[in-house]
């Protein structure tokens, strides 16, 4: 397991992607490593407002001189984003990260990975794509979102997926790029023309995660799904963020995930 | 200047007035990476009762305005696995254990107490009579007197070690619930646990939480928890207090200190800072160097009466 830590950040950059929502660059002096599909609790503003600290996926974790960089995709939905939009670069934030357990990239000799993002459930499958390029890991990107302008950093995802000559996938509900309707239809279809995966990673809107845990299920196909839950303390104390499990157990999504086998996971998900 | 942090709680020495709150550390290791358990005053657990509970079915958080309301429904790995899984190794580390015990009768908090009496390395128990978001159990004990001195009597018989019952602040008569605890044989008291609230999702039209009440704690609960504290100890000076409700600094725990309680627990604000009791360990110390304070044990109960 990654040594956690509580750390002291700095806004190095931050750039807008879309009308609502936009990537922030954190620079830290402690050197952290995380495994994509972690998370961070970010306090978004010094004081009490917010009181509680945001869980992000991390978008990406990398060395910069003797400290680290790390990235985190934002959507503004509530006072935490709003206050990330407004703190100017420069501004520090305390992170605790990285939290929970990731994904599991290991794959058979020769299987091949299918990533699923929808929407803003892209970080956690955005930072797998550029750990398995580097690793020279085959892998396809399937990204899905309501329209072209929600489709966010499209060129970084094909250049990952290019690094080893795998397929990026696009699919918008309005059609205005990529495949039109939504992304598992996009995969269904790839599945039905012979394309064979050993594992699928997703994260994404719950009615994605469904239906994609049916199709999942019905080929056979083991896949993994990275969770969003309400939560207060990201350490497993709080018990505000759990889910059901396969075995009747409540499991909190911040430590015992966030991602989850399907299997592990009650059948409220393939339902 | 050094300053002397232990304080006595009825016959239990801490090293330090500092405890994490039930329901806010888990079972007392699920941050000692953060927080050293054993660095702290003591450790209040998780509540246990006599077998595993689900607890309430989520959302059971909301938060709110310096503060949160939860609607957890005591969800815990039951006491038998507590004392197996747990309890071996805070013994090694050395922690003080607090265990809060819970149950939907009389005979399960007492089934609980029995079963951890089997343990060594327990130092004090909690009962928990007033938990807000369960159906049977909890507050039902916590807010009839006579309830609550039956229920207190019944445990008391089947411990010698410290017994301290947390209070409910939604209680129709606070000062009459603290004095049944003291008839049944309660060696401490604990106060407040979270105060009765409701969060209403205004475009919907509906309570956010399920079971719609839900409980409030941290900074916005105080200011009530203090006066709750004084209230207690005016009435029952000699009973003592171990409070809570919002302690986020050491100047927080210094007001509840005056207010009579001769130790603390925090509870949300971990949630928020999750090295914040032992912060608070410190902050307490530097603010006493600062006084002048020479022991922390100084500063219980010394409000001055206007």
């Amino acid at each position: 397991m990654i040594a956690r830590r509580d750390m002291r950040v700095r806004l190095a950059a931050r750039r807008e992607l879309s009308p609502s929502c936009f990537l922030l660059e954190l620079v830290t002096d402690t050197p952290f490593e995380a495994q994509p599909g972690q998370f961070g609790m970010l306090a978004c503003r010094a004081g009490r407002d917010p009181f509680l600290r945001r869980p992000f996926s991390l978008a990406a974790v990398g060395a910069r001189g003797e400290g680290t960089v790390c990235e985190l995709l934002v959507k503004e939905v509530g006072r935490g984003s709003r206050a990330l939009r407004e703190l100017a670069v420069g501004g520090e934030l305390q992170l605790l990260a990285p939290l929970g357990r990731g994904f599991d990239l290991a794959t058979p000799e020769g299987g091949r990975l299918a990533l699923v993002a929808g929407g803003i459930g892209l970080p956690p499958l955005l930072f797998a794509a550029e750990r398995l390029a580097a690793a020279g890991q085959p892998f396809d990107l399937f990204l899905g979102a309501a329209t072209a302008a929600e489709l966010l950093l499209v060129e970084r995802c094909q250049r990952a997926v290019g690094a080893v000559g795998g397929e990026l996938v696009l699919a918008t509900d309005d059609g205005s790029r990529g495949e039109r309707g939504v992304i598992t239809e996009a995969l269904a279809r790839r599945w039905a023309s012979g394309a064979a995966y050993a594992t699928a990673l997703a994260c994404g809107p719950t009615p994605m995660l469904a239906a994609l845990t049916q199709l999942a299920r019905s080929w056979g196909l083991e896949l993994q799904l990275s969770l969003e839950e309400p939560m207060a303390c990201g350490v497993g104390v709080c018990l505000g963020c759990v889910v059901d499990g396969a075995d009747g157990r409540r499991v909190t999504t911040c430590k015992e995930g966030p991602v989850f086998r399907a299997s592990e996971l009650a059948a409220r998900w393939w339902q | 200047m050094s300053v002397d942090l232990s304080v006595a709680v009825g016959t239990l020495r801490l090293a330090n007035p500092v405890l994490s709150a039930s329901g806010t550390f888990g079972y007392g290791l699920d941050l000692v990476d953060l927080c050293p358990p054993e660095a702290l005053g003591g450790v209040v657990t998780k509540g246990l009762s006599p077998l595993p509970r689900a607890g309430n079915p989520p959302p059971r958080i909301v938060e709110t305005a310096a503060g949160m309301i939860n609607a957890i429904g005591l969800q815990n790995v039951g006491v038998d696995a507590f004392c197996r899984e747990s309890l071996p190794q805070l013994r090694q580390r050395r922690v003080v254990v607090v265990v809060n015990v819970f149950g939907e009768t009389m005979d399960a908090y007492v089934q609980v107490l029995r079963r951890c009496e089997e343990e060594e390395g327990i130092a004090a128990y909690e009962l928990n009579v007033s938990c807000p978001n369960v159906s049977a159990g909890g507050m039902e004990f916590g807010h009839e007197p006579q309830q609550l001195e039956r229920l207190t009597a019944r445990c008391r018989e089947a411990t010698e070690k410290p017994l301290w019952v947390k209070l409910s602040p939604n209680a129709p008569d606070l000062v009459a619930t603290a004095r049944a605890a003291v008839a049944g044989g309660a060696d401490a008291l604990s106060l407040i646990n979270t105060v009765r609230a409701v969060a209403i999702d205004a475009e919907r039209r509906r309570p956010v939480l399920p079971r719609v009440f839900g409980g409030l704690s941290g900074p916005a609960i105080k200011p009530i928890a203090l006066r709750m504290v004084l209230e207690v100890h005016r009435a029952l000076p000699e009973v003592p207090l171990v409070g809570i409700g919002g302690i986020e600094t050491g100047r927080d725990a210094v007001e509840f200190l005056l207010a009579g309680a001769s130790a603390v627990q925090v509870g949300t604000a971990t949630f928020r800072d999750p090295a914040a009791p032992l912060r608070i360990v410190r902050e307490l110390e530097a603010f006493c160097a600062a006084e002048g304070v020479g022991a922390v044990q100084e500063l219980v109960g010394a409000l001055a009466w206007p």
